[in-house]
């Protein structure tokens, strides 16, 4: 049941109809075989009873029959096919719709942390996949086993000791794949591990390919990439080889059946207490019986890669969304309350407790890793606290809509993404309803209108992957105008301007200031220059707050604070060259 | 590089392990042989009762029972040779695979870094993970399989035409024509027609699926999710719709296909009552009559298995073209006779430069000259855009020159073996790049066969030492993937430490201190000086006081040196540089107000400018 539901991506429903319709179409499938049973007799009749002639009329019916079978297949089948191959298209798309509605409520810190190819290629790729189980593999390998079953008891009426002996190796077949199940799904799961290792040094081969190439690290001598590599093939090749014998004696203890009713057969026969009649039949049944069921275990091994594939899927659709329907309040007073946090067992927040009035200015400042940046985070709830909680306006933004609290916040931060359209497009996500003119005045206060009218189509150049591409301090700039346009209460900043050249700089410089007129600011800061007047400094060591006040206070009370900023401004820091810093 | 295409290539990619091919080839045929005793078997078996049908007791029992027999142990065989004939093949197929990837990435290793940073890791990714398999897919089941069909197939002709050409006729006739509906439907212009744009709707989907995720943390702040959300939604649409089109013109041809292949019954019984009402009283008809019926079944099942292989071969050959186009790129030639510098200067000798074709009217350097002298600093200053990275990236050789020449003493880099040349050459990049392995491992990776103390004391020298000790496993601390996760200063120092560590001559410095926080970049400018002594350097620097003093200043700007020489000088001749010391004194003055911000800029700039 867990496995029909992997491979369904949760949603076992889905398969009632593919198999509901295969199934008739199996039961259609065997009136021919029936008819080709009746042939056989017939033609038998006359060896058997040699006083009786051969019955021309009946075989003629029977071949009437064979063809007009040949109609009710092709009608039976055509239900099984479009619900196969056509409603497989659609049960993809719903699927794939449910993921991507999911993926747009999980967590901002979740979306961060996983890799965004892996993401796509989950909706893509991996549905592709499912598509092809619940259409086929599944509906097919649910035929092959209630053929043999309705076989069976159609041929115990026949004859039940035949009918036992062809099935005598079943239990021993299922009984083989049922007890090695734990192997190959340890077999499955290594194979399973060692590709997404090698997925991981090939992503880190590619990624780092520049300090690779600079260490003389390329292609075999890149040990780590080449072993993982030669891993997943020792293993590709193990679960091929320990796998397959387990299968292929299954098939062949199932076949194995065949022998065992011939040899009954006979024995009956010579004793007496068998018509030949029946044992043609159950010859000629015997041979085809399998068929389906060698075909389904041929498709095991897929399967069992389906359930993997799936069981991800549906790792990922129980991700816990994030919850909260209520409307942030019209308040923009923000507090910590005692805030714990850590990413899995890295400890980065300790009972931080911290407020910021509507209207502050408050700068983050610490030794990097001190919890700075996280504290941004939990703000516009990339992720929720472990302990403690976020009060805006006096509520627990828990309670709030994701979304609508985003509304009350801008972020500029290092890293923008620009999306794949023009750079009107991009600056209207701001605000949906931009007009032209609200777009160009935000471009202007941003300091991006003069360079983005030296673009070869202006507001209307593609950026973006594929597109034109831009300067860090540009992007920056456009997300500047982007936060102009959303004109959110509260602003997130992560103060990066060092990357940057110093005109771009201070085109930022006048951009950011513009920005932060008469909102509610929390800036995580690297020089402590540029955030000398703030209302309240916090400083941060070891997820922790040490010391909090003005510039002035913190200085006087000759803390972390006093150490850093004599640290950035004495006389004779020693720069790579005895810098003479204004 | 060859050009052949398709299932040539395919071969020929395969006969690489040529041994391994031929030998599951042999199983293969045998496995179909086999697969077919126990039809056989059971023919036997029907004929003897058939022969003594009217007194089964007269029946040789030992006779039936051997045959039975027979055909398990002919199933067996069969089975067992199947099992090593897809051993041989799969072990085949994953050593080629094995190969392939350690091909393109040896290759991937030799391109100029350009192409790599021209497209997306992903797409790279892609085709050494599932274009590759499609190889397997091929190697391991596709041509066993196409084995097995074949001999299955000519064997069973073969039979059936000794024993009866007209029943072998109405046995194959309609195998041939469902194939010839089959061929007829996908070969039609309509049909080509709607596959095109299925496969077009299916790779728009793909696309926009990536970027609905990429995007989703930016869409998010936005609140647009849902606009987002529809796009992909109706992409997604679009695909379901051409995937359904194009099911349903498939409909009746798959159907009679499956339909007539299942059931070659019914038109071998109709000849075989005819012949049979003929002569009625034949035991030699009648039995081969069975057979037939019985056998039918035995040509029909494999031909299911290549029912789909048009189009796996259509998918196989995307992936080996995927694959053929980066093995086609051509990489960095090496030289023949190569050599080694002796003396270190570097130097620039009117080069030329541009990023590819596409960028062809814009030379991304253009006559760039100059020396960079052993034990001396050269910087390069200039707007974001002006070429100071390129510069940077040519020294190693990352990309070729398109005219003038690069030397170091008195070679060109091209005469030197990309081994020597990095060994000459030590960088530290803007964004530092660590390995999924240990904080030892990550540092040794600047001179592999260091001993432990020179790890250490390169550590130590790039003030991470402290920190390190700081981990909870200190050296041997996992970084990424599940373990520590260091803050941009120091990656940026870890970068450092390798680059003492592996102590070249040449020190290349990109916006090294670019990421340090106030702390770290303290220690970082102590590191940085004990790495540049007697050193050829060559600094990228933004923060301009950091380069005051250095022996050489080149201003670039849009490709060119535009101005050259040392600080002060630059400073009295007034031009870019001038320009841009001011903006920078501006900026680092600059500290973030509320209100009447703009009056305050234009304050500072007056007071800073004179």
């Amino acid at each position: 049941m867990n496995m029909l539901r992997s491979i369904t991506a949760d949603n076992p429903r889905s398969l009632v109809k593919p198999v509901f319709y295969t199934t008739i179409a199996n039961l259609a499938g065997i009136i021919p075989f029936a008819l080709l049973v009746e042939a056989a007799r017939l033609i038998f009749n006359p060896f058997v009873h040699p006083d009786i002639p051969l019955d021309t009329a009946r075989l003629w019916w029977v071949c009437g029959g064979l063809a007009a079978s040949l109609v009710l297949l092709f009608v039976c089948e055509i239900p099984a096919y479009r619900a196969q191959y056509r409603d497989a298209y659609g049960a993809a798309a719903n699927g794939r719709s449910r993921l991507a509605e999911h993926l747009r409520k999980l967590s901002l810190g979740y979306l961060n942390k996983r890799d965004p190819g892996d993401l796509a290629n989950m909706i893509t790729g991996d549905f592709a996949m499912l598509e092809h189980g619940i259409s086929h593999l599944v509906p097919q390998m649910i035929g092959a086993v209630v053929m043999p079953v309705l076989a069976l008891i159609g041929l115990s009426f026949l004859d039940w000791r035949l009918a036992l002996s062809l099935f005598a190796a079943m239990p021993l077949a299922i009984l083989l794949v049922f007890l090695t199940s734990g192997i190959q799904r340890k077999l499955g799961s290594q194979h399973m591990r060692a590709k997404i290792d090698a997925g991981g040094r090939l992503q880190e081969y590619l990624n780092g390919i520049r300090v690779i190439k600079a260490y003389n690290l390329t292609g075999e001598r890149f040990v780590r990439l080449e072993s993982s590599f030669r891993e997943l093939m020792r293993q590709s090749i193990r679960l091929e080889g320990i796998v397959g014998p387990i299968v292929l004696s299954a098939i062949a203890c199932i076949r194995g059946g065949l022998t065992l009713m011939v040899m009954a057969g006979v024995h009956l026969l010579l004793g007496g207490s068998l018509d030949v009649i029946t044992f043609v039949a159950f010859l000629i049944i015997g041979t085809r019986i399998f068929d389906p069921l060698m075909t389904a275990l041929a498709g095991y091994a897929e399967l069992r890669y389906l359930e993997q594939a799936g069981g991800r899927i549906v790792q990922l659709l129980r991700e816990p969304v994030m919850q909260g329907e209520r409307l942030p309040p019209a308040n923009h007073d923000v507090e910590l309350k005692q805030v714990t946090f850590g990413y899995m067992d890295q400890q980065v927040l300790r009972e931080v407790s911290l407020s910021m009035p509507a209207g502050s200015f408050t700068a983050l400042v610490g030794p990097s890793g001190s919890g700075k940046s996280t504290i941004l985070r939990l703000i516009a709830r990339f992720y929720d606290p472990d302990k403690g909680t976020v009060i805006m306006g006096g509520e627990d933004i828990r309670a709030m809509d994701p979304e609508a609290l985003l509304h009350k916040v801008s972020m500029v931060f290092q890293d923008v993404y620009l999306f794949q359209d023009t750079i009107a497009g991009n600056i209207r996500f701001g605000r949906k309803d931009a007009t032209r003119e609200e777009i160009e005045e935000a471009a202007r206060l941003a300091c991006c209108h003069d360079f983005i009218l030296k673009l070869p189509q202006g507001y209307d150049t593609m950026v973006g992957e594929g597109g034109s591409t831009l300067s860090g301090g540009e992007k920056q700039r456009i997300s500047i105008a982007r936060a102009m346009l959303k004109n959110a209460p509260i602003i997130l900043l992560d103060e990066a301007t060092a990357s940057l050249d110093p005109e771009n700089e201070a085109e930022i410089q006048k951009a950011i200031d513009r920005l932060v007129r008469g909102r509610t600011v929390i800036v995580v800061a690297h020089r402590l220059k540029t955030v000398q007047h703030a209302d309240r400094i916090v400083v941060m060591d070891h997820g922790q707050i040490v010391e909090q006040g003005r510039h002035d206070e913190l200085l006087s009370s000759n803390g972390l604070y006093a150490r850093l900023w004599s640290r950035q401004h004495s006389p004779q820091q020693p720069d790579i060259f005895p810098d003479h810093r204004p | 590089m060859t050009n052949k295409k398709g299932i040539a290539r395919l071969l020929e990619i395969a006969g690489e392990k040529r041994g391994l091919m031929i030998v599951s080839g042999l199983l293969s045929s045998l496995s179909a042989i086999c697969m077919l005793v126990p039809y056989a078997s059971v023919y036997f078996i029907l004929k003897e009762l058939l022969e003594h049908a009217a007194s089964p007791a007269l029946a040789d029992g030992a006779k039936m029972i051997r045959f039975g027999v027979i055909a398990l142990l002919g199933f067996a065989v069969g089975l067992i040779t199947m099992y090593a004939g897809g051993m041989a093949s799969h072990i085949a197929a994953f050593r080629i695979l094995y190969g392939l990837r350690i091909k393109l990435s040896g290759h991937i290793g030799k391109l100029p870094l350009g192409w790599l940073t021209g497209k997306s890791t992903g797409a790279v990714k892609k085709t050494l993970e599932h274009s590759v398999e499609k190889v397997e897919t091929f190697i391991a089941h596709q041509l066993p399989d196409l084995v097995h069909v074949a001999v299955t197939t000519l064997l069973m002709i073969a039979v059936m035409f000794t024993l009866n050409v007209w029943l072998a006729i109405a046995c194959i006739v309609p195998i041939v024509l469902g194939f010839a509906v089959q061929i007829a439907l996908i070969s039609g212009s309509v049909t080509k027609e709607n596959l095109k744009r299925c496969y077009d709707s299916l790779e728009r989907m793909n696309a926009s699926a990536v970027q609905y995720v990429r995007g989703m943390p930016a869409v998010k702040v936005f609140g647009q999710t849902v606009q987002s959300f529809r796009q992909f939604h109706q992409d997604m649409i679009r695909y379901r719709d051409y995937g359904v089109k194009l099911t349903d013109q498939f409909q009746y041809g798959s159907l009679i296909f499956k339909v007539i292949l299942g059931s070659l019954a019914a038109f071998i019984l109709p000849v075989g009552v005819f012949l049979l009402s003929r002569d009625p009283g034949s035991v030699a008809f009648a039995s081969v009559l069975l057979f037939f019926l019985v056998m039918a079944p035995g040509i029909s099942a494999p031909m299911f298995k290549i029912m789909f292989l048009a189009e796996t071969i259509r998918d196989i050959n995307e992936g080996v073209e995927r694959i053929d186009r980066i093995l086609a790129e051509p990489h960095v030639p090496e030289p023949e006779h190569p050599s080694r510098p002796t003396s270190f200067d570097v130097t620039f000798d009117h080069v030329f430069f541009s990023y590819g074709s596409e960028h062809a009217d814009t030379d991304a350097l253009a006559d760039i000259s100059f020396t960079a002298r052993q034990g001396e600093v050269t910087a390069l200053v200039g707007p974001s855009g002006a070429g100071k990275s390129t510069i940077a990236n040519l020294v190693p050789r990352f990309w070729n020159v398109n005219t003038g020449s690069i030397r170091i003493g008195d070679v060109d880099i091209r005469e030197i073996a990309t081994p020597d040349l990095m060994n000459t050459v030590a960088f530290v990049f803007q964004e530092s790049f660590l390995f999924y392995d240990t904080v030892y491992n990550n540092i040794a990776v600047g001179r592999p066969d260091a001993p432990p103390e020179d790890v250490y004391a390169a550590a130590k020298a790039a003030q991470c030492h402290a920190f390190i000790e700081d981990l909870p496993l200190g050296y041997d601390t996992l970084i990424g993937e599940g373990g520590v996760y260091l803050s941009g200063g120091e990656e940026q120092r870890i970068a450092v430490a390798r680059a003492i560590l592996k102590n070249a001559p040449i020190l290349v410095l990109d916006e090294a201190t670019a990421f340090a926080d106030p702390e770290n970049e303290h220690e970082m400018q102590l590191a940085l000086k004990t790495l540049m002594k007697n050193k050829t350097v060559i600094v990228i620097a933004h923060r301009l006081s950091t380069i005051r003093d250095a022996e050489q200043i080149l201003v670039m700007d849009s490709g060119r040196i535009v101005e050259r020489g040392r600080h002060e000088g630059l400073l009295s001749a007034g031009g870019l540089y001038g320009r841009m010391w001011n903006s920078y004194r501006q900026a680092a003055a600059w500290h973030m107000g509320k209100g009447e911000v703009d009056a305050e800029h234009e304050h500072a700039a007056q007071h800073y400018g004179g």
